[in-house]
Formats: structure tokens, C-alpha cells, sequence
């Protein structure tokens, strides 16, 4: 087990800079996850650490040693691919075994350590199988139990879960957590699906463009967003967001409809700013009046899309309710879940 | 999908009708193998089965009876000359000499070239590629008669040293197959998905044991093919064969002195063909439960 961090870290390839001076501290035994859009730098960033893509610029450091310069073998780190990328010519037991028999451990030890991992991770019964003769979820296993026995500082999962059905996806996450409540490895993966990165994740790093917009526990992040990437990233249906001008204690938007400001801001009168509520905060209530053009009912809620002025709204209600296209609703935000950016830096003010 | 019987049965019947056009010639080549003379020149008619079988044809090609013992049993024993001329034991042994030798290392220099060539990243490598395939652009016979010199001078022709004209005809082959062999061995290294390396290099592989206990066995099938091809080319090479060796004679030579100025010696030239067939039948055969398609198929997700 071992700690990681990241100094500063640039990634050129040629003259274009796909990561821009990432700076991040992972303690030992956390779980963080890398989220962001594809073309983000989180898979490139995670190579990185694995040692499969060199580093231009700054420092990657395992357990306090500096290893830019260290060969993947000697990093003992373990990483589990999209694609599970499994020896296609080995039954399971030996593509479990391979790392071991590499370092030369004896064969007790080796029997030992599959029989666990293959316990942990239900193969007990598929060992020797190939791996062409297995279903999705049982050879994403199969590239976990290959990571879990080797006993390494990191575990690095590379969009595991995302060639996986639906259903299994949902199954494979709780036991990905599951397992690493168990071995309290630190864990760095990386998603491009918010849901997982919310559910699995000790803490969640948010990327753009190579940047880090935001770190946080899942819930800091959902509540308090440090600008509008994240607010419009993290959630979904995603948060309302309304532009408008500061005026008097109200935001006055397109069309003239006056919101009322958010219990805790910085703005200034006059300021151009974007209003963020979601969807979830938004009660039927005195406040501002809009006209209903679709409802979705999910079954526990109902998600209402309406619009007022020139602005597009999402509400998400909990009880039932009649509703039709075409007619009038008041909608009230909560003013302590309200947020407040600035329009020019996307910025929370 | 369900196919409905007639079109089942006409699909079968046209499969079995194709692969008797590709099939006749090498039937009729056995056949005539077997005939006597009287039935090969029959001048009035096509004899298809109505004739004894013989084996003298093999008997003279492959099992070494002289043509002149041949003539004498048979009752005529004038004029008859060329005694050790058709024993083509030592021509087999030759083709399968230079074949596998050509193979082996075709194969020992692409697997590796074309490794290098899917893998590494270096200057110049796509270039590289179509330089490699140019070899290929002018045909043999082009530098035939400098390469003759050439063989001269570096002492590779069987004038002079018999066993450096099995090194001699082995290394053109090579270097005739090397090309298609890198080309072939390249796009299946290219098949196989990086991430299984970079995985067996995060597992603790260095990059030989990544090669060969990872990428080479997953390729197999590609090697094997490989190999076939080269295998197939050096057996039925004529030109290069006639024109740099002299005492050894390869199969397809061999087989071409038997059309003499007395006239062309048909039953053994189908005898020693259809014989010649079976080495490399034996060596597909070896090789073919490796040429399954789909060696790589549940590394991945699909």
C-alpha cells in the first residue's frame, strides 16, 4: 500500500499539451477516482502512472519515491484495462498466475494466492477455463483477480466497467468497492460515467482539458461546484442553469423574470451572472410562474421541463400531480441550495 | 438464419462442382501416376479406369529401380539409356532441405523484424515497410544472372561445396519470402491489442518474456501461416533452383529433366508430382491445427 502523488505533471505529445500541470496527493488506502468528457487527460494521466506513457514534465511519486524513470514491472502497481486485455492463450488459473511466476514465487505460494483470488471473485468453478469461454462480467473478473493477487501499493482501473451491460455494471461496481473496503488498496480509477464515480468514489477529481477543475468528496462536489463545468458535469437530469443580471436582490433574466438570489454569494449589482439550481431543489411554490412543456414521470418522481421568458427549466416533484403541456406552474428554488457563478469565469461566486 | 432444403441442397452441390474444377487436375496427375504406358498414350481414347494400375512409375521415381532394370523386365532391353537419371530419392531430400531450411529462417528473422515493426516506435518505420515490400517489385529473373555471379564469388553455388549450396538456395528463399512473411507476421502483431503488452508488462514482464511468453503464443496462428506460405513457395520454386544449383536438384527441376529429347517421360513426371505432394501435405498437416482463425478472441471485450 502506498501513497501517490502528483507534482506538476505536464504531458506533451509533440507540440500539443494534452495535460497542463496537474498537481495531486492520493493517500494511502483511498479510493479517487479521475472523471471528466473523453479527451480529458484522466486515462493519459493514469498511464502515467502505470508507467505506460512517459511524463514531459514534473514529477510522479509512489510511496515517496520519484518513479518518472522506473520500467511498469518495478512499480508494483497492478491495472486493470477497458478491455481487460487478458492472455487470450491461457486458461484463467495462468493468466492469474503469470505475474507470480514472473517474480518467482513458489508454486504453494501461487496456489495459495489464485485459490483467494479466485474465492474473492467467484472463479473458483471457471479456472480452467479459457478466457474466450467466459462471459463479460466473469472475464473483467478474471482482470481483477489478476491485478488482487499480486498484493500491490496501486490498483489502477482504467474504464473497467464500461463494456459491461447495464445490469452488470451496476453488480460489478458494488463489488469493486466491495473488494477494495476488504484489501484497502489505493485505488486510482478512472470513468468517464458520474454515477460510478459517485458511488465508488473516497474522492472525485474532476478534469477538463487536461486541467483539474475540482477535488472533493462525491457529495462536496454535487453540492458545492467550483464552477460551471462541474455543476453542469455532475448530476443528472444536469443543474438548471439561467443567465441573468444581478439587480436589487434578484437576478433578472431574459424576458424579465426575477429570481430571487441564493442565501450565500459574492455578486456584485450589475454583475452578469449565471443562476444554478437543480432540478431537485425547485419546489411548487410561490415564486416565478412557467409554462409545462414535457413531464417524465420515473416512477418515484416526476421530472417537469418548462420554460419561461427565453429560459428552459427542469424540476424534479415528488408527489403527484396533474400536469399538462401547455399549462402554468409556480416554481420556488431553495435559496441554501441555490449557486451563484460568474457568467465571464464560470467561477462560483 | 433457416435455409430451406433445395437451396441447402443446390449450395452443397455447387460447393462440391467448385471443388472438383480445383480438384481434377491433381486427380487426373494421380491417375496417369498409376497408369501403364499403353494407357497414358492411348492415342484413340481417354482412358480413364479401364487399364491395370502399376506402380513402376513410383517404383522408378521414388523407390530407385534403373530405367534399364525397368526396360529388361519389361522385354526390351536395346537402346535403353539414363540408368540413375530418375531416381528421385535424393531430390525429395534436397526440397525438403531447402524448403524447411528457407522457413525456419524466413521465420527466425520476420517474427522478430515484424515485432519490432508493430511495437516500436523509430524513424523511419513506415518507410521502412514499403522499402521491405519493394523487394518484392522486380521479378527474379531480372537480377538472376549478377545473383549467379554473385553466388559464384561468395562460394554459395554446389559446384564447389555442396553444403553451401543448400545454405545458398535456402538464403534466396529466405530473402524471396522475407517480405511477404514481415508483411504477414506485421498485421498479425497488429491483431493483437497493445494493452495485453502494457498488461504483461505491469504484471512483470520485461519486453523479451512480454514477446515471447505473450504476443509470440497469441500469434501463433499467424506463424503458422506464415510458414505454410513460405513452406509452399520453396517447394515449387523453379527458376531460382535451376539456374544457382547444379547438384542438387530441387523437385520442380528434377521433374523438368524428365522432358528429354526421346520424348517427355509422362508417367514418371506424374509419379514423382504426386509424391512430391505428400511432404508438404505432412507439413500443412503439422502445422494446420495452429491455423485456427481467432487466437486472440477473449482477451478482449467484444
Amino acid at each position: 500500500m502506498a501513497s501517490v502523488t502528483l507534482k506538476n505533471i505536464v504531458k506533451k505529445y509533440g507540440d500539443v499539451e494534452v495535460v497542463h500541470g496537474v498537481d495531486l496527493t492520493i493517500d494511502d488506502g483511498k479510493f479517487v477516482v479521475l472523471l471528466g468528457p473523453s479527451g480529458c487527460g484522466k486515462s493519459t494521466l493514469l498511464r502515467m502512472i502505470a508507467g505506460l506513457e512517459s511524463v514531459t514534465g514534473g514529477d510522479v511519486e509512489i510511496a515517496g519515491s520519484r518513479v518518472n524513470d522506473v520500467h511498469p514491472k518495478d512499480r508494483n502497481i497492478a491495472m486493470v484495462f477497458q478491455n481487460y486485455a487478458l492472455y487470450a492463450h491461457m486458461t484463467v488459473k495462468d493468466n492469474m498466475s503469470f505475474s507470480l511466476i514472473l517474480a518467482r514465487r513458489p508454486q504453494s505460494e501461487i496456489d495459495e494466492k489464485v485459490g483467494w483470488a479466485a474465492k474473492i471473485l467467484n472463479l473458483e468453478s471457471y479456472l480452467k477455463r479459457f478466457p474466450r469461454e467466459l462471459s463479460g462480467g466473469q472475464r473483467q473478473r478474471v482482470a481483477m483477480g489478476r491485478a488482487i493477487v499480486r498484493d500491490p501499493a496501486v490498483f489502477l482501473f482504467d474504464e473497467p466497467l464500461s463494456n459491461l451491460d447495464a445490469r452488470l455494471r451496476v453488480q460489478m461496481r458494488t463489488e469493486i468497492k466491495d473488494l477494495h473496503e476488504r484489501l484497502k488498496t489505493t485505488t486510482v480509477y478512472v470513468t468517464h460515467d458520474q454515477i460510478e464515480a459517485m458511488t465508488m468514489a473516497d474522492t472525485i477529481v474532476i478534469l477538463r482539458d487536461g486541467i483539474i477543475e475540482q477535488v472533493g468528496t462525491p457529495l462536496d462536489v454535487y453540492d458545492f461546484p467550483a464552477n460551471l463545468f462541474v455543476a453542469e458535469f455532475i448530476g443528472s437530469p444536469s443543474m438548471n442553469l439561467i443567465k441573468g443580471v444581478v439587480e436589487g436582490g434578484h437576478v433578472v433574466t431574459k424576458g424579465g423574470v426575477k429570481l430571487p438570489l441564493p442565501k450565500k454569494h459574492k455578486a456584485k449589482s450589475g454583475q452578469k451572472v449565471v443562476y444554478g439550481i437543480r432540478p431537485e431543489h425547485l419546489d411548487v411554490g410561490k415564486g416565478f410562474a412557467v409554462k409545462i412543456l414535457v413531464t417524465e414521470p420515473t416512477g418515484p418522481e416526476i421530472h417537469v421541463y418548462s420554460e419561461f421568458g427565453e429560459n428552459e427549466i427542469c424540476a424534479i416533484l415528488r408527489e403527484r400531480r396533474d400536469l399538462k403541456r401547455g399549462s402554468m406552474l409556480e416554481l420556488a428554488p431553495r435559496l441554501d441550495k441555490a449557486h451563484l457563478f460568474d457568467a465571464a469565469s464560470g467561477k462560483v461566486i | 438464419m433457416e435455409i430451406s432444403r433445395p437451396w441447402r441442397v443446390a449450395r452443397d452441390f455447387l460447393a462440391v462442382f467448385v471443388t472438383g474444377i480445383f480438384m481434377f487436375p491433381m486427380f487426373w496427375w494421380a491417375l496417369t501416376s498409376v497408369k501403364p504406358m499403353y494407357a497414358i498414350f492411348d492415342k484413340d481414347k481417354i482412358v480413364w479406369f479401364d487399364f491395370t494400375p502399376t506402380i513402376v512409375n513410383y517404383a522408378v521415381t521414388i523407390l530407385g529401380l534403373s530405367r534399364s532394370q525397368l526396360a529388361i523386365e519389361q522385354g526390351f532391353g536395346m537402346g535403353v539409356t539414363g540408368d540413375g537419371g530418375y531416381d528421385s530419392r535424393q531430390t525429395i531430400l534436397d526440397s525438403a532441405i531447402v524448403s524447411v531450411g528457407s522457413t525456419a529462417l524466413t521465420m527466425a528473422v520476420a517474427v522478430f523484424a515484424a515485432y519490432a515493426l508493430s511495437r516500436m516506435a523509430f524513424k523511419g518505420r513506415l518507410s521502412y515497410l514499403n522499402w521491405v515490400l519493394g523487394q518484392r517489385f522486380m521479378p527474379p529473373i531480372a537480377i538472376l544472372i549478377p545473383l549467379v555471379t554473385i553466388y559464384k564469388a561468395a562460394g554459395l553455388r554446389d559446384t564447389d561445396n555442396v553444403y553451401m549450396g543448400y545454405v545458398g538456395l535456402s538464403l534466396i528463399y529466405a530473402l524471396m519470402n522475407l517480405p511477404i512473411a514481415l508483411l504477414l507476421m506485421k498485421s498479425f502483431f497488429d491483431d493483437i491489442p497493445k494493452d495485453v503488452d502494457e498488461a504483461a508488462m505491469i504484471d512483470g514482464a520485461t519486453r523479451w518474456q512480454t514477446f515471447r511468453k505473450i504476443v509470440l503464443p497469441m500469434a501463433k496462428g499467424g506463424v503458422a501461416a506464415s510458414a505454410v506460405l513460405c513452406f509452399i513457395f520453396a517447394w515449387t520454386e523453379f527458376l531460382l533452383s535451376l539456374f544457382l544449383t547444379t547438384e542438387i536438384r530441387t523437385v520442380p527441376v528434377k521433374i523438368q529433366t524428365f522432358v528429354t529429347s526421346t520424348g517427355s517421360e509422362w508417367g514418371f513426371i506424374s509419379a514423382l508430382g504426386t509424391a512430391a505432394i505428400v511432404p508438404s501435405f505432412i507439413f500443412i498437416l503439422l502445422v494446420q491445427r495452429h491455423l485456427v482463425r481467432g487466437l486472440t478472441l477473449g482477451s478482449l471485450k467484444e
